[in-house]
């Protein structure tokens, strides 16, 4: 990752004057795609492919939010999904949220994520999980001012080696009592037999690779995109 | 391209699988991926039938179909798959990619001669890549961009993996230059894959997790095969031996021995899992002389080449890794060869005769600092349970039995291996003993968690001892139900507490509910020590570990009641020599852990009322948030203790604030900070009575260094709890026109668990602003 941890308190902070919060709504290719990929790759040294946008834009386009200035311009930007977890509560997923960097500390990521998760609620999530690195302080301070709880703590998750919280929220009573079920494998033959039960290839681990190729990381990338005072 | 018949046999895999399931789990996903594999490696693919068609024009009509950013897939395309995706030449994510003007391959001939610095430099270099593999870093960013070990990889060389594939033996060779590089380097290169084999082949053996810990992929080579541990090490005392005849000139004739030697003592080491037989202290005392030699070298940096990568079989790209000098890389193989040593150290024969000083020193290895490697918690697990022994000669059974005996039934036929052999099926012992075995294996595995869970990277250990609660509260169960039924053969045990009230012995339940609390309390605590929690959660936090170690407490009591009485009873003659030394042990030892526990309640108890009283001046913000709701953060917050049926945490109502009916005085304010001096006084007692119980009583034998830090700090949190209190008192006293609104005049901040005394205690700090 070429980001580094530094606040950005040098830059030039811009009004937030008249900011508009729109959906990203139906549009197949909107015209704002190319702006959220770059707003949200702009700190990560390996971006995911516009494949990865689009999983979520074309699945969940109700649960991504944008802040315009006047000039339709993208200041900021929420990507989520909302499907069930393990075959168990309807969860909710934060998977991307940045702000331009001259316009952050202005509550506007805070206000993002406020669209995001009354669109789940009115949407009947059950709870909301997202990941963010440990040390990414303005980030933490916005999910948890607004009631999000660290669950885990997880050693190493990144790519880059650093550890991340998990954050739930839950919305609804009784989560914890609802059955989720551990995935079926496939019966192995020949060599994959061997796979050592004890190398826990399990679900979480792909659930770290996927975390690993920076789906969940814009979090962690957030570091200095996230100035907001929520 | 695949041919068509392939490509039918990778069409969706609708007919198997998802039904009704979490079709974007990634887990789903890696079943379907393992399915479609398993589906190709069943049909062979005959290389005559397989025809090659370009299909451009096709893609490019269909694909005109389509609006732009219209997603083409099936209902069981993941966000897995969808991540896997690269964009082909995007230099940040096609690592297959070259840039105009380079080359394919790197510029380097394997197989030509080095002269002896430049050789030794290679060895060096080696060393110190194979330690960002020994922390976790994927091979093909370290060892593998050795062009030498990539050459001896290649999927096209055979045993016996010569530099050149198809050249004359090393011995052959012509000049020195090339035998440096065919016999010596190649050696050396053969034995570091070998040292690489061994290390993920204990990780693997052992409970670790992928990534996290340690990545084990192989990039789709294989670590020679056809060469064992044993056969490397003879090919390092060859070419040690074909350098005393070289010519070389001294000193690094002798460095590249030293190397040779050193590293033939650390394949062996790492081949064995013989105490005896291997040599991490000979290897250790080596690496000064090693790291002193290094300036001789002659760098050829061309001899490695991230390029290697393009040749690897990946779907992720490279992670950024911290690059090692030769100094940090030398300085984490002490840090190895230490920790390897501590896990003989730790599990000498002195400690592994006590479950609970080996539990003691499992902690003590696990705490060690910097933290132990993964392939160090491997061995030291290796050393725990292989063979179902602990280092190969206390088994696990005799473990078990001494954990309960020492515990709840001291001095008691129950408990004594040799009622274990009676085979009278009349006799009550033989009845009694089959009873406890059937119980004991039932808890075999979980018991040993006990010792593995503590060699998991430290977030891990507080998760897996979340998953474990459910395991021992069904077993709480079972254990309840042996009781009764031995309760029926033996005439159960009576006593009565000082309020007068009977209890029976249930020794099974009351020894597994001990563990049980036991690991409920290292959850909250490692809670703390991940620093889970917000200074808003910290009052109700600390009550309920109030409740958790008071429960564990009354345990406890109740336990020493029935030992102590045992001794007294009118049948205590009657007790043999042993027998009684077992019960004033046991004793003495649930002692030592009663004065523990309740050194917990207190600070747990002192730090729950100081935390309301920083609410109740508003210096703890406690004010709702927007979408927290108190029934449903109460439930995410316990999910691991909800749903246990024989203990838990308190009830939602019993840990909520009743609201003040007035505001705090500053009257009540020193009346709460004057009781404080008063606890913390008994505290410190308590603490200097544990200091007072040797490391037999107190069963840390093994561990003094460590019992004595951890009270050290115990005592140091005591006296951070005071000051914080006096401050606090200070400053009210001070300001007390301002009590309504104190958060203008003072700060309350919360140390991170690197700046705490204690990383399980954090105590709240106040100044003045």
């Amino acid at each position: 990752m070429s980001e580094t941890h530094q606040h950005d308190a040098t830059t030039t902070k811009r009004p937030a004057g008249n900011l508009r919060y729109v959906c990203y709504g139906n549009d197949k290719e909107s015209p704002y795609l190319p702006a959220i990929k770059q707003l949200i790759s702009k700190d990560l040294s390996e971006p995911y492919s516009i494949y990865v946008y689009r999983y979520f834009l074309y699945q969940w386009s109700d649960l991504c939010f944008m802040t315009l200035d006047e000039q339709d311009n993208l200041i900021g930007v929420i990507v989520c999904k909302l499907e069930p977890h393990r075959g168990g509560p309807m969860r909710g997923y934060i998977a991307m949220l940045a702000t331009q960097q001259e316009y952050r500390g202005q509550g506007i990521a805070t206000k993002l994520v406020r669209m995001a998760v009354d669109a789940m609620i009115a949407k009947d999530a059950d709870e909301i999980a997202l990941e963010t690195e440990i040390d990414n302080i303005p980030s933490l301070r916005i999910y948890e001012r607004l009631g999000f709880i660290r669950t885990k703590r997880l050693h190493r998750y990144y790519l880059n080696g650093n550890t991340a919280y998990r954050l739930i929220l839950y919305l609804k009573p009784g989560i914890p009592y609802k059955p989720t079920y551990p995935p079926d494998y496939p019966h192995m033959e020949g060599d994959d037999a061997q796979n050592p039960a004890q190398g826990l290839l399990g679900e979480d681990l792909i659930q770290r690779q996927a975390a690993q190729l920076q789906i969940e990381e814009v979090h962690g990338q957030r570091h200095d995109l996230l100035q907001a005072s929520g | 391209m695949p041919s068509d018949d392939l490509a039918d046999e990778a069409s969706p895999l609708n007919d198997k699988q998802n039904g009704g399931d979490d079709l974007s789990d990634p887990a789903t996903a890696e079943a379907r991926l393992q399915e479609e594999a398993r589906r190709l490696r069943k049909k062979p693919i005959s290389v005559g039938t397989r025809g090659v068609r370009d299909v451009t024009e096709d893609f490019v009509a269909a694909s005109e179909q389509l609006q732009p950013g219209e997603l083409v897939k099936d209902e069981y395309f993941t966000l897995f798959e969808a991540v896997g995706a690269l964009e082909i030449m995007d230099p940040k994510m096609d690592s297959g990619r070259i840039p105009p003007g380079d080359s394919f391959e790197p510029d380097f001939d394997v197989c030509a001669g080095l002269n002896a610095r430049q050789v030794l430099w290679i060895m060096d270099e080696l060393f110190r890549l194979e330690m960002s593999f020994q922390d976790g870093y994927p091979l093909s960013q370290n060892i593998f961009t050795s062009l030498h070990v990539f050459r001896l990889l290649a999927p096209e060389n055979r045993h016996p993996y010569h530099l050149r594939f198809n050249g004359p033996s090393a011995k052959d060779e012509t000049t020195v230059e090339l035998q440096l590089v065919h016999f010596v380097l190649s050696a050396y290169c053969i034995a570091v894959v070998k040292c690489v084999q061994c290390t993920l082949s204990s990780i693997q053996t052992y409970t670790y997790y992928e990534e996290e810990d340690f990545v084990t992929y192989l990039f789709g080579r294989e670590l020679l095969p056809k060469l064992s541990a044993v056969d490397a090490t003879r090919l390092l005392i060859d070419a040690a031996d074909w350098l005393e005849t070289s010519g070389l000139d001294e000193p690094v004739r002798d460095a590249i021995r030293l190397r040779l030697l050193a590293r033939e003592e650390l394949l062996t080491s790492m081949d064995s899992t013989d105490e005896g037989i291997d040599e991490w202290d000979k290897f250790r005392a080596k690496i000064r002389d090693i790291r002193q030699q290094h300036e001789l070298a002659t760098p050829v940096p061309d001899a490695f080449s991230d390029k290697v990568q393009r040749q690897l079989a990946t779907s992720t790209p490279p992670r950024p890794m911290p690059q090692l000098s030769w100094d940090q890389a030398c300085d984490k193989w002490l840090h190895l060869c230490d920790d390897i040593l501590a896990t003989r150290a730790l599990t000498s024969f002195r400690i592994r005769q006590s479950p609970h000083c080996l539990q003691r020193a499992t902690w003590a290895f696990a705490y060690r600092q910097p933290p132990p490697s993964t392939y160090a918690r491997a061995k030291m697990q290796e050393t725990l349970t292989a063979g179902d022994c602990v280092a190969g000669e206390v088994s696990h059974f005799d473990l078990m039995l001494t954990d309960i005996r020492d515990l709840v039934l001291a001095g008691d036929p129950l408990a004594d291996p040799a009622s274990f052999q009676v085979e009278v099926p009349s006799d009550p012992r033989h009845r009694a003993s089959r009873l406890i075995e059937d119980f004991m294996s039932r808890m075999f595995g979980e018991y040993l968690n006990l010792y593995r869970m503590v060699c998991q990277n430290r977030c891990r250990m507080r998760r897996t001892f979340t998953q474990t609660l459910p395991i021992f509260d069904e077993l709480e169960t079972v254990a309840h139900e042996v009781d009764e039924q031995l309760n029926e053969i033996v005439v159960p045990r009576l006593v009565q507490d000082m309020s007068g009230n009977w209890h029976k012995h249930c020794p099974l339940s009351t020894w597994l509910r001990l563990h049980k609390l036991q690991i409920m309390i290292w959850t909250i605590q490692l809670g703390f020590e991940t620093d889970l929690y917000l200074p808003d959660e910290l009052r109700e936090i600390f009550t309920v570990l109030e409740h958790l170690t008071r429960t564990r407490l009354s345990c406890l009591i109740q336990m020493e009641l029935f030992v102590v009485k045992k001794l007294q009873l009118p049948e205590a003659g009657k007790l043999s020599r042993d027998d009684k030394e077992q019960c004033r042990s046991s004793s003495e030892w649930i002692k030592s852990l009663s004065l523990q526990e309740q050194v917990n309640v207190t600070l747990s108890s002192l730090l729950s009322s100081f935390c309301t009283t920083l609410e109740d001046l508003a210096l703890i913000d406690a004010r709702s948030k927007p979408y927290s709701q108190s029934q449903l953060r109460y439930e995410a917050r316990y999910k691991p203790f909800l749903g246990l049926q024989w203990d838990s945490v308190p009830a939602l109502e019993d840990l909520e604030r009743q609201g003040r009916a007035e505001a705090i005085t500053l009257s009540e304010i020193q009346q709460i900070c004057t009781s404080y001096a008063e606890a913390i006084k008994t505290t410190r007692g308590m603490l200097g009575e544990l200091k007072n119980m040797n490391p037999t009583q107190a069963k840390y034998v093994g561990t003094e260094e460590e019992w004595k830090k951890g009270i050290k700090s115990l005592e140091t949190t005591c006296v951070a709890i005071s000051v914080a209190a006096s401050q606090l008192q200070r400053i009210c006293e001070k300001h007390k026109d301002k009590l309504d609104r104190l958060g203008e005049v003072a700060e309350v901040s919360f140390p991170v668990p690197e700046k705490r005394y204690h990383v399980w205690w954090v105590v709240p700090q106040l100044k003045e602003k």
